[in-house]
């Protein structure tokens, strides 16, 4: 099918550099404030300064899953030798709640992008059972992929990202 | 000049045939260089005959219609001359004509593009029109095929086109390691929705 060329996912770059090909089995719903949060929407700063409301799909409540937001494009999409920085980490949801009913790990940091546009990435992974998922050490340099595999949480379920860029414009030329 | 008219009278007077000599006697002595014994000190350079390797030019210069050249087609008495062009056709319509104009003059489409460039190459990814999006991209792919080669040569075209030298001189020291095994398409255009003002259709461009 076709679908794979004009999935926002993989047009974006998403596919590819944080994730694999998956197949979306959750529904995810992410809103910040009023605006939900579709594929390459384009956010500010100053609306994504507390942490969205987030609700998950799914039918039986036993089933755990997490939540990962990444930035990969740090410090600048030019240059992003800080790939991926860990904006927020929610573990332990249960099936058709949302985030308040999770432990949040890694506490939601508002994105604060200087140079570029970055996207911003939120990611659902299927836990096997509950805590399993550890904090990791820091939030720069974090690998969405080897996270993964490290807890057995296998292809991810659901995900969408969202663009941002610095409120005043580019910054003007910086010599 | 005067010309003497009825001083060449003919010598015969039965046969009527007119020579030069009278003709030659009339008119004031000139020296032919060709038959005088004292030549003039000239220096003879060696003529060699003309090669036959390089046909001789005839040049540009009209060809006389008053020379009877022997080419029949010669039906104009304009002024000849060859007509050298590209072999361009004018069309009323666009019709195969593919360089974007943008609205804007010849110099300030390749300035609003190398802008552009340089913004692109410095940010990552910019949100722009898909008119000027899709424009840029020969200029970013130029851009990136000339740090690929590294040379200095191409380092000083390149530093001709960007506005900013850190930008080059950063470009042409990730390009090698970033862009090594990539042949061509170093760019990625994601439309998005239209800008409100006026409804125009935007797009991202990023570097792949």
């Amino acid at each position: 099918m076709s679908v794979n060329n004009r999935d926002p996912l993989v047009v974006g770059g998403v596919i590819g550099d944080v994730l694999e090909r998956f197949t979306r089995s959750i529904d995810l719903r992410v809103t910040y404030g009023q605006r939900e949060v579709t594929n390459g929407l384009d956010i500010r700063p100053s609306q994504i300064i507390n942490k969205p409301r987030v609700e998950i799909g799914g039918e039986d409540l036993r089933n755990f899953y997490t939540l990962v937001m990444v930035d990969p494009d740090v410090p600048s999409p030019s240059n992003p030798h800080l790939r991926e920085y860990l904006h927020w980490l929610v573990t332990d949801i249960p099936a058709t709640t949302g985030t308040n009913f999770g432990n949040e790990i890694v506490s939601y940091e508002s994105p604060r992008p200087t140079s570029g546009i970055h996207r911003l990435v939120l990611v659902l992974f299927r836990q096997l059972g509950r805590q399993t998922v550890y904090e990791p050490g820091w939030r720069p340099q974090f690998n969405t992929r080897e996270f993964a595999a490290l807890y057995n949480l296998s292809l991810p379920v659901a995900a969408v990202y969202f663009n941002c860029q610095r409120d005043n414009g580019c910054g003007g030329r910086r010599t | 000049m005067a010309i003497p008219m009825a001083m060449a009278t003919p010598t015969d007077s039965v046969t009527r045939v007119w020579s030069m000599s009278s003709l030659r006697s009339a008119l004031p002595s000139c020296r032919l260089p060709s038959s005088t014994s004292r030549r003039p000190l000239t220096l003879r350079l060696p003529v060699s005959a003309p090669s036959p390797l390089l046909p001789s030019f005839s040049g540009l210069s009209p060809v006389n219609p008053l020379i009877s050249t022997g080419l029949p087609d010669w039906k104009s008495f304009e002024s000849g001359f060859k007509i050298i062009d590209g072999g361009g056709r004018v069309y009323a319509m666009r019709h195969g004509r593919r360089v974007p104009k943008l609205n804007r003059p010849p110099d300030q489409r390749k300035a609003l593009l190398r802008g552009l460039t340089t913004q692109l190459l410095k940010h990552g990814r910019i949100k722009t029109t898909r008119a000027r999006a899709s424009a840029m991209r020969k200029f970013v792919d130029k851009m990136i095929t000339l740090a690929k080669d590294g040379s200095l040569h191409k380092r000083r075209q390149a530093l001709g086109y960007i506005y900013e030298k850190q930008i080059v001189h950063a470009l042409f020291a990730e390009v090698p390691d970033r862009y090594g095994e990539r042949n061509g398409g170093y760019t990625r255009i994601i439309r998005t929705l239209p800008r409100r003002g006026d409804n125009a259709p935007m797009a991202y461009i990023e570097l792949v």
